[in-house]
């Protein structure tokens, strides 16, 4: 990396990298990691690749962005950028964030409070350009001289600098994809400034005005679910035939008859999934079913329009998408008539449905929302299924989904339920709400185009992995079989490929798996151990 | 003659302060309701606040009252503004110079506040105010906090100017903030050194009420009052107005957990936001400027 990154330089030199991600830069992690070849060799982007890409940031691609054709089309972005600026800062174009981000833009003192918060920061030996503060500096600098009255003396009292150009605005694209969101900078600042809502303020204003956003959670992503019904793709005809398959599978090896009910008008529940779960995780809806039969809750699954699929990336880069998933959404629980939504295994799902879409659901549409760990740990404790926690009886630790914990302040219903059914269940530290991401927030878990998987696990999910080998410090060797507890769909996707990027499974033993698994494995009812100790 | 001179800059600058501040607090305190964005902990939470929990954690938690606990909010807002309780936990080192440089300042406002308050038990007859403890302890608040104030400011400027990291973001305001506060304290310690400072700083005082063009004032209390002039006049259009938004970032943004409620003030106040036109121009939006976001978020398909 570059040791000087000024905030300047963003616009400057746009043929070269403005400061690359550098291994040996990397902070250190524990053994058996701590090898020079335990860290795998990063994805080395093609000639071809280059030629096709904008690639000036860090060495690293999520974005994926075009050459522009000509210089004419170069300076149209650019005006539109400003526009865009502009937008984010007006009350009819804005009004979602308008307060917040006039908050976060104009009264942060710049005391830094917030950069030993951020685990990309710390975790790449502190690289100047992943500061919390660094992509904010470069926005307020932006808007002082492109978007607010005054002109160029007031901006450089009070913000400074930079050039707006083409290399100023995809740089700064780029970096809008290396923030996870997570919040943590936000919670250590004394001001309440949020780099994080400034991180999503600027996707937004690139999805929104000039059409830029990383293709897995636009057209890929909120795009596919709205014409399709499903992130994954799947309609409704696959997502029956594969909820059916996992239905057979879990009662053939349960001895139990499992059955997900679909589109039971006035139903108590509509439980809506990740649908990612039911391809990548079936055991999860498999064992919400178990349960929720078990526990005699009157609930259904939807299949109506997107009703299968609790996945909203809209909440990482563009309010109208977010609006748009999550009003069809409640259209769907509305027209059920169902009594509430429980949110499955997924945080941002819990995010976008129960607090960030909460002021757009009016009239009909505010059908009560609520979280499973809730619903999940009246049913443990009802006294309703009888639990064996010595089934449970191996090293069990929690990783708390930013969405769910420090945005949504739900901490200790599924920390009841693990202390209660796992006799060696240990903390992280921190956790709670000073908990770490995983590295896969705001959309990461499901973008792993060009080499951005290898920054995705090394760099963002670093100092979770470092926490997650502490956690476990006690029985590291692969002979004691351990398991991470990781409530939430996204989540998961970065375990899943940062314990086969390490080999942790056959290194240290660890494997990973969702909460509801872990209460169904601890049923005395369920014969056969329901966690299997492999890589999935 | 000096009154003369420094009463119009005084009044000139008090109105600027006037104005910015009541500008940009209303400003923000008018801008729309927006899409709920809390944070853990919030520490209204009744029971919860500890550990970061919220009323999401019940089960049906929208049958239950809420439970908030006034109590607890002001606790933390009294820790966090009396002691900057967020940065002594996640900037010590300069929490050691920031600490003084606002303790100083608190300890101003609350001599000017002793001398006030005496001014008015003196007009209501209470022989003995302006005596005894009501006379010394606006001089030692003041000399205290002076002298805090300074040790602060001085820190803070050597902090900004000698960390690299603090450096690399700063602007030239963040100086000329530290720069102004810093003549706030140094005059204003030279002027308590000065014989009879309370009863030179109480003629001050009715001066400026009074509109007296003729007092003479000692000159360190002179220049004094016109530090204190400039400083607040530029107060309200810098970032030292943080203590304003601070209000805003903790209860408006990070705390507000207000549900949505049918038939609710804010179910009417959120209708109107949707009704407001949407001119965003990626393709995929659809915004004309016309359309509103009700409108363009029911769109049967986007693309």
């Amino acid at each position: 990396m570059n040791a000087h990154t000024r905030i300047r330089d963003i616009g400057r030199n746009g043929q070269a990298l403005l400061s690359p991600v550098s291994l040996s830069d990397l902070a250190p992690l524990p053994a058996p990691y701590d090898g020079p070849d335990d860290q795998p060799a990063w994805k080395e982007l093609t000639p071809a690749a280059r030629a096709a890409m904008v690639c000036n940031l860090d060495g690293v691609v999520a974005a994926g962005l075009p050459h522009p054709r000509d210089e004419v089309e170069e300076r149209a972005y650019v005006d539109r950028f400003v526009a865009g600026l502009r937008k984010l800062l007006d009350a009819d174009a804005n009004w979602t964030f308008l307060q917040p981000l006039t908050l976060s833009l104009e009264y942060c003192v710049r005391c830094q409070s917030c950069s030993e918060a951020c685990p990309v920061f710390m975790a790449s030996g502190q690289n100047e350009i992943y500061r919390p503060t660094y992509r904010s500096e470069v926005w307020r600098r932006l808007v002082a001289e492109h978007a607010r009255p005054g002109g160029r003396f007031t901006a450089w009292l009070t913000d400074g600098h930079v050039e707006l150009n083409w290399t100023t605005i995809t740089r700064l694209y780029e970096l809008c994809y290396r923030c996870t969101l997570c919040r943590r900078c936000a919670q250590a600042c004394p001001i309440g400034i949020d780099n994080g809502l400034i991180t999503h303020e600027l996707r937004k204003l690139f999805s929104q005005e000039l059409g830029w956003a990383p293709r897995e959670l636009h057209e890929k992503g909120t795009v596919l679910q709205l014409e399709v019904g499903s992130s994954t793709g799947m309609n409704v005809v696959v997502v029956k035939d594969n909820m059916e398959f996992i239905d057979e599978d879990v009662s053939e090896e349960t001895g139990l008859e499992v059955h997900s009910p679909w589109d039971r008008e006035g139903a108590d529940v509509l439980l809506i999934h990740n649908a990612g779960e039911i391809l990548a995780w079936p055991e999860n809806p498999a064992a919400f079913a178990i349960l929720l039969d078990a526990a005699g809750i009157d609930w259904t699954l939807s299949s109506d329009d997107i009703g299968y699929d609790g996945v909203n990336y809209g909440l990482f880069y563009d309010d109208v998408q977010l609006a748009r998933i999550a009003l069809r959404h409640a259209e769907t629980a509305r027209k059920l008539k169902v009594r509430k939504m429980v949110m499955g295994e997924c945080g941002h799902q819990h995010k976008a449905l129960m607090t960030i879409a909460d002021r757009i659901l009016v009239g009909p549409m505010n059908v009560p929302r609520e979280s499973c760990m809730a619903l999940l740990e009246d049913i443990v404790f009802s006294g309703k299924i009888e639990f064996d926690p010595s089934k449970n009886d191996f090293p069990v630790t929690l990783h708390d989904p930013c969405n769910i914990v420090r945005n949504l302040g739900i901490v200790e219903p599924q920390r009841r339920i693990l202390r209660h059914l796992c006799p060696q269940f240990r903390e992280m530290t921190p956790h709670g709400v000073d908990n770490y991401c995983c590295g896969g927030g705001s959309g990461f878990a499901v973008m792993s185009g060009n080499n951005f998987a290898d920054w995705r696990i090394s760099v963002a999910g670093r100092v979770k992995f470092r926490q997650i080998l502490d956690a476990f410090a006690d029985q590291p060797g692969p002979e004691v079989k351990k398991y991470l507890c990781a409530p939430c769909s996204n989540c998961k996707g970065q375990f899943r490929d940062m314990f086969q990027y390490y080999g942790v499974l056959e290194k240290s033993g660890i494997t990973y798996g969702g909460l509801v698994e872990l209460i169904v494995n601890a049923m005395v009812d369920v014969k056969e151990p329901f966690i299997e100790w492999e890589m999935h | 003659m000096q009154g003369a001179l420094l009463l119009p800059l005084v009044y000139g600058l008090l109105g600027l302060f006037a104005l910015g501040f009541a500008f940009r607090s209303v400003r923000l305190a008018r801008m729309p309701v927006h899409l709920r964005w809390e944070l853990a902990p919030v520490p209204h939470e009744k029971g919860k606040a500890a550990y970061g929990g919220s009323y999401f954690e019940e089960l049906d938690w929208w049958t239950k009252p809420r439970e908030k606990s006034l109590l607890s909010e002001l606790a933390y807002m009294g820790q966090e503004i009396l002691f900057l309780k967020a940065l002594h936990e996640q900037n010590r080192s300069l929490w050691w110079v920031s600490f003084p440089f606002h303790l100083g300042f608190y300890l101003l406002i609350g001599a000017g506040g002793l001398l006030v308050m005496a001014e008015g038990l003196g007009l209501a007859g209470w022989a003995r105010a302006g005596t005894g403890a009501w006379a010394v302890a606006p001089l030692a608040l003041a000399a205290i906090g002076h002298g805090l104030g300074l040790v602060g400011t001085l820190g803070l400027l050597a902090k900004r100017g000698g960390d690299p990291h603090l450096r690399a973001y700063s602007t030239p305001e963040s100086f000329l903030n530290l720069i102004l506060a810093l003549a706030v304290f140094a005059t204003g310690a030279a002027a308590v050194a000065t014989p009879g400072f309370i009863a030179e700083l109480r003629g001050a005082g009715l001066a400026v009420l009074t509109a007296d063009a003729g007092a003479a004032l000692p000159t360190a209390l002179a220049a004094h009052v016109l530090a204190v002039a400039v400083f607040l006049g530029w107060l309200p259009y810098s970032r030292m107005m943080h203590f304003v938004a601070k209000y805003f970032t903790y209860h408006q943004v990070r705390w507000d957990d207000e549900p949505m409620r049918a038939g609710s003030a804010l179910e009417r106040e959120m209708e109107l936001q949707l009704q407001r036109p949407v001119s965003w121009s990626a393709a995929h939006i659809g915004g004309d400027g016309k359309r509103s976001w009700a409108s363009v978020a029911t769109e049967e398909k986007s693309s």
